[in-house]
């Protein structure tokens, strides 16, 4: 029995993965290609290897609480302040001091304690049809409950932590009954129950099925540079309108990254989020993938640039995420599918 | 009363000594072990359902509605067109004569090869392609028709997917039960002066009935198991609220209790089955010595029948297939790399791993069953078979609580290693290896088994020298199956994949997932392909049994 325990837990560590000194291992949400070529650079800079597992982050945060102290993983890399929190509040982050991560990244962008840094920044705006609207009838989040969008707007799942994370932006604006009543009325104006991605809204605005879409500012990059020519079209046909200028600015998010509680490789992990928002690394993911620098000014992106400069929404990212849970509650309540 | 209590007292001590004084060694304590390691998982859901869950009231208030009237939505339409499909072709070339009956005969099951997802992805742009229908009623009817005909719209389209891949279940085994049918019955039928119409409703149909309610029981099951599809389409149902509680609301126990209704429901549907089964115990079960005469067909209904067959294959499986192959052929340069190749050696050899030892598990456990004749195993073994009408999702969830207390008992992590993966796959696909095993032996050994028991040979020799060789066709047949359901398996690899792991199915579904669907068609594809094989050799075996 004995010789049976000693095998089997012997043959448990072959099977797991194990890990050396010069390797990290990412759970990472992200799936661009930005980042295969900044991993890569950094393996080429460091010679640390870098393992990533790809998958929701939503179920990276549940594995990193299953494994436990015994996780492999050292970095969770995800996009969403509302995800960085919920890692967060799971107790699978740890709190990381570091001068060039504090210089690298504004404060409105990591979490106070230190638990996660920003990596990108991303705006959830209004997309809007050049040929039906015009900008002057454009104005704030809100004022697309009003009835003269009635069948006008189209957005995706409220299953997407993107909707989540702007409705719990407007539950930090206006309180909970308020950002109900928002959801119910808009989803009241949509054209067509939600489904599809940020891009396939783009689309619908385009082919004329709606005339007012929200979504992220880089899926319309990623559209402007398609292979497709049809893409090209639809974003030759859409406008980017940054909402609520006048008051609290436009819906801003983060993706961004954190040392996971059980990391065994601390210090190439840190080293690894250090590289990734400097300078040249920031500017990479701006160029291909249409992502914001965290520090927004300093974006060379001749296509962000042509957007337009923009006010941000200021609100602590952090908030998003407490907020998020009483957020999908608020789209199951006004039945946002 | 108290001569009762002792009735059942000395009944269960007569049990208990027949099962554990005689029937207790090492091959049945083995396999009693397997069969309970096996049934863990699920046990671990139904366990944390005594854990309290904060958003039940919510979900019950709100969503659960939903995901009820999405469900059965689903599971009604595609149950039903799968019905008509499956049915109707089946009927046609089993009992009438046309150009190309035998040639529709085999590729009618083809669809089966499509995962519902791969199905859903190759319609992805279905919905936009009604758009100007849509822009139509908005210009000329009003917005608000527009967006009760865009809400509505999504359903037939998903139920027409599901069902184009589905429908071979019922397909497969209408066929079987109109060929085996009687022709005494179809004879008397006809002499008693019914047409081919009234022969087909008032006999056939009610005497295959039984063997299609099994076929639509399967349909049912990959419906209410499907994630990719829906996901795709945003249809609100138990899976994806599953998800979407586990995930998003954060609230595990929530989430099981989700999986827990969805179990009672799929539950119900088993004993509906049985209990609709049941009558055919009464039915004329009689072989027939030749099959009937089929019905010859004049040239304009020969031409109704081959449109008819064609219908179900072209939209299950010509219409994907070519679209997939259109788009794979633009970026096959993009996807094809040395990345893609590991993976593809990644799901071949998980599939592998997985079929192997699930055939093994199979036939240790039916062989310790049936020679043993033991109650207890056949008991145990029923609970592990179980896996198989409990969604990938959930079986993944079951692991994940198992593997926590295991490295919270001994620190032996689990989670992210293939030896979990394939354990999972052992415990959702243990039914499709289980049930041809299990038939097999008893119908060909059984009785071999109790003749070699009484002169003395031991049961590793009779397994090994008279079950196994005698089983070898139906051990081929369940090593192929397990092989490609666990090559099209989506949600439970998606959250138990270890690092740097991605099988064919995972790939499809990211690619999908970042909007990259042509991209999705090379890996989509070679999962087709792999699952094709299995079903050329399962068709050349039908029909050498038919010879």
């Amino acid at each position: 029995m004995k010789y049976f325990l000693k095998l089997s837990l012997g043959l448990s560590f072959l099977l797991c993965v194990y890990t050396s000194a010069a390797e990290l291992n990412v759970y990472s949400h992200r799936h661009y290609d930005s980042d295969a070529i900044l991993f890569k650079e950094f393996t080429e800079k460091t010679n640390i290897k870098v393992n990533v597992v790809k998958g929701s982050a939503d179920q990276l945060i549940q594995r990193l609480v299953t494994e436990g102290k015994n996780s492999p993983a050292d970095v969770l890399l995800t996009v969403d302040a509302g995800r960085l929190h919920r890692a967060k509040s799971a107790g699978v982050l740890q709190p990381v001091k570091s001068k060039t991560l504090r210089s690298n990244v504004p404060k409105s962008m990591r979490d106070p304690e230190g638990h996660w840094y920003g990596m990108t920044v991303r705006s959830r705006v209004i997309v809007y049809s050049k040929d039906r609207v015009k900008t002057s009838e454009l104005s704030t989040y809100e004022s697309l409950a009003k009835p003269e969008w009635k069948g006008r707007v189209v957005a995706r799942s409220s299953s997407n932590i993107y909707n989540q994370s702007l409705l719990a932006s407007i539950i930090a604006a206006h309180g909970k009954d308020k950002a109900l009543a928002w959801a119910k009325a808009v989803r009241k104006n949509m054209a067509r129950a939600p489904r599809g991605s940020d891009r396939d809204q783009a689309r619908a605005v385009a082919a004329g099925l709606a005339d007012v879409a929200i979504m992220n500012t880089y899926y319309l990059g990623i559209l402007a540079n398609s292979s497709v020519a049809a893409d090209r079209e639809v974003a030759n046909k859409v406008g980017v309108f940054f909402p609520n200028q006048k008051d609290r600015g436009a819906h801003i998010n983060v993706s961004g990254g954190g040392v996971t509680a059980s990391a065994k490789n601390k210090k190439e992990a840190i080293q690894f989020l250090e590289f990734l928002t400097s300078a040249k690394s920031q500017e990479t993911f701006g160029n291909v993938n249409y992502e914001y620098p965290v520090k927004i000014k300093n974006n060379q992106s001749e296509l962000l640039k042509s957007w337009g400069k923009f006010k941000a929404d200021k609100v602590n990212l952090s908030i998003l995420g407490a907020n998020n849970a009483e957020a999908v509650k608020l789209f199951d309540l006004a039945g946002w599918e | 009363m108290a001569a009762y209590l002792i009735k059942i007292a000395q009944y269960w001590l007569r049990f208990i000594k027949h099962e554990f004084y005689f029937k207790l060694n090492a091959w049945t304590i083995s396999a009693l072990v397997i069969g309970l390691v096996l049934f863990l998982p699920m046990a671990e859901v139904v366990w944390h359902l005594t854990m309290p869950a904060e958003s039940w009231e919510h979900l019950r208030d709100t969503v659960l509605g939903q995901y009820i009237k999405g469900s059965l939505i689903l599971v009604v339409g595609t149950a039903a067109l799968s019905i008509f499909l499956g049915v109707s072709s089946a009927w046609l070339v089993a009992s009438c004569k046309f150009p190309g009956r035998k040639f529709f005969e085999w590729i009618l099951i083809l669809p089966l090869a499509i995962p519902t997802y791969i199905a859903a992805y190759s319609y992805f742009d279905l919905l936009d392609k009604l758009n100007p229908f849509l822009i139509w009623i908005r210009l000329n009817i009003s917005t608000e028709a527009m967006a009760l005909v865009s809400d509505a719209i999504v359903y037939p389209v998903t139920i027409i997917v599901l069902a184009s891949v589905l429908y071979p279940y019922v397909y497969l085994v209408a066929r079987a039960a109109f060929i085996q049918q009687s022709n005494q019955c179809i004879e008397a039928a006809r002499t008693l002066g019914h047409g081919p119409h009234s022969t087909f409703w008032r006999t056939a149909l009610p005497l295959a009935r039984p063997a299609i309610i099994g076929g639509v029981s399967l349909v049912i099951m990959e419906t209410l198991n499907d994630y990719g599809a829906v996901k795709h389409f945003n249809i609100p149902t138990f899976t994806t609220g599953i998800f979407r509680t586990w995930l998003s609301i954060g609230d595990l126990p929530g989430a099981l209790r989700l999986a827990a209704c969805l179990m009672v429901l799929i539950l119900f549907l088993l004993i509906l089955e049985k209990w609709l089964r049941f009558g055919a115990k009464f039915h004329n079960n009689s072989k027939s010595d030749r099959p009937f005469k089929p019905y010859e067909l004049g040239q304009i209904k020969s031409f109704l029948a081959i449109l008819c067959c064609l219908f179900p294959i072209i939209i299950g499986f010509i219409l994907p297939i070519s679209r997939l192959a259109y788009w794979a052929s633009q970026t096959i340069e993009n996807v094809i790399d040395s990345n893609f190749l590991i993976l593809t050696a990644n799901s071949i050899a998980i599939a592998t791993a997985a079929s192997l030892i699930t055939v093994l598990l199979a036939i240790f456990l039916t062989f310790t069953s049936r020679y043993f004749g033991s109650r207890t195993i056949n008991a145990t073994n029923r609970l592990a078979i179980l896996g198989y009408a409990v969604p990938g999702a959930v079986i993944a969830i079951g692991i994940l609580l198992l593997a926590k207390q295991v490295n919270q008992a001994i620190g032996w992590i689990m989670t992210g290693s293939l030896s979990m993966l394939v354990l999972a796959y052992v415990v959702r696909f243990l039914a499709v290896a289980w049930q041809p095993i299990d038939s097999g032996m008893e119908r060909n050994c059984e009785q071999i088994n109790n003749a070699s028991r009484s002169l003395g040979v031991t049961a590793i020799r009779s397994l090994t020298k008279i079950n196994i060789p005698m089983l070898r066709n139906a051990l081929v047949a369940a090593g192929l199956f397990v092989f490609v359901d666990t090559m099209k398996e989506l949600p439970l690899t998606l959250i138990l994949r270890p690092f740097n792991f991605e099988t064919l199915s995972t790939k499809t579904f990211d690619l999908a997932q970042q909007a990259q669907i042509p991209e999705s068609a090379v890996p989509a594809l070679c999962i087709i392909i792999v699952s094709l094989l299995p079903l050329i050799w399962l068709n050349f075996q039908i029909r050498n049994t038919e010879k």
